[in-house]
């Protein structure tokens, strides 16, 4: 697949990320985007960029169009951007850069991203020490067991079974009842989420409700909050008390994951 | 402000190892620090990408649930279709040598 403007040979330049005391001892391993080139450094000034020479012919819109639609190259691709961003904030203060940031070679890379220093230094700033941590809470539909009586038959006289006078009323009754218990459990939940919320956003630098994700049909749950943290590593402990606390009181399905690059947390900042 | 070491072990972010990959898409596709590159890359709405992925994996749900099971039966694709497609031609040679049999009687000497 190649373009008139961008024969096969040509190169481009993928950035996954921008930070300080880069130390690439944790990415030389990695395969980042593409088998053609390692992942390296790019200095910036005073910041560096973690990027890779790339195919330009192979990262065209194109080419990102086709994988969109292709869920094991999205994930492949999403994955190995994630493996390479997270293995350099490991390391050092990294500000993230969404997937498929590209340029037309380091020079070009290094012109636009320097021009951004200011911004770069700002979120650097705003996230120092501090960690990104996802949080989900589940609502569990109760069981939709009947337990009112069945409808009693009675036989008549021609051996023919008819429902009791005012069967019709009960079963009305009966599916009335479940739908309001369902209406309940489903108002408790939202209640729960957002008493979860509040709660962990005392504790957060920041925080970012998600959408929440639909389930697979096979799983019952609902996901009734998915909000995302920025939270002071050094308060990390007292996030996972706080979180095991709100599950015994709210008696609610809360999960936690983290601790992320804080990705959700750099967009807005201005320098 | 003040050059700080944050290098090693003072600075321990790292991914969560087992994550999901609509947690991973929702963060690497429309969040970081959004600088304009030199190719113009539309990804999509994660909206619009969560639901394109979720029919993808829903239509093999979906499709089974209303019974169009078709690659369940292509020879192809299960084991179980190439076990069934020897026992269908199987039975389709039987039933011709009965149809033969059944006219070579029928015919008499």
């Amino acid at each position: 697949m190649t373009e008139p403007d961008a024969p096969s040979d040509t190169q481009a330049t993928y950035v996954f990320a921008v930070c300080r005391n880069a130390d690439l001892s944790a990415v030389a391993e990695l395969p980042g985007v593409t088998v053609d080139a390692p992942v390296t450094a790019l200095p910036l000034g005073k910041l560096t960029a973690i990027v890779q020479s790339v195919r330009a012919a192979e990262f065209t819109d194109e080419a990102w169009q086709a994988r969109l639609s292709d869920q094991q190259a999205l994930e492949r691709y999403a994955r190995a951007h994630h493996e390479v961003v997270s293995a350099v904030a490991a390391r050092c203060p990294a500000v993230p850069l969404p997937m498929a940031t590209l340029y037309h070679g380091e020079d070009r890379a290094r012109e636009a991203l320097s021009q951004e220093e200011g911004r770069f230094e700002a979120v650097l700033k705003r996230i120092e020490r501090h960690t990104e941590w996802g949080l989900k809470v589940y609502a569990t539909p109760s069981s939709p067991v009947d337990t009112a009586p069945a409808p009693v038959h009675r036989v008549t006289p021609t051996g023919r079974s008819s429902p009791e006078p005012g069967a019709g009323l009960a079963y009305l009754n009966r599916k009335r009842d479940v739908q309001e218990r369902r209406e309940r459990s489903t108002d408790e939940a939202l209640r729960a989420a957002d008493l979860v919320d509040a709660e962990v956003c005392r504790l957060a630098a920041a925080s970012r409700r998600l959408r929440p994700h639909p389930q697979p049909s096979a799983d019952r749950r609902v996901q009734v909050l998915n909000a995302t943290y920025l939270v002071d590593e050094r308060r990390t402990g007292e996030l996972a008390l706080l979180t095991q606390t709100l599950r015994d009181r709210t008696g609610a399905q809360i999960e936690l994951s983290g601790p992320w690059v804080p990705y959700s947390f750099v967009g807005e900042v201005q320098p | 402000m003040t050059d700080v070491d944050f290098r090693q072990d003072r600075y321990p972010v790292s991914g969560p190892q087992t994550t999901n990959l609509a947690d991973i898409l929702e963060r690497v596709l429309d969040k970081g620090i959004v600088i304009a590159g030199d190719i113009k890359i539309d990804l999509l709405d994660i909206e619009l990408l969560t639901i394109r992925l979720r029919l993808f994996v829903a239509s093999v749900d979906t499709a089974k649930k209303a019974g169009i099971d078709w690659w369940e039966n292509d020879p192809a694709l299960s084991s179980r279709a190439s076990r069934n497609a020897l026992q269908d031609e199987n039975r389709d040679l039987r039933q011709r040598l009965d149809e033969l049999e059944s006219n070579e009687e029928n015919r008499g000497p």
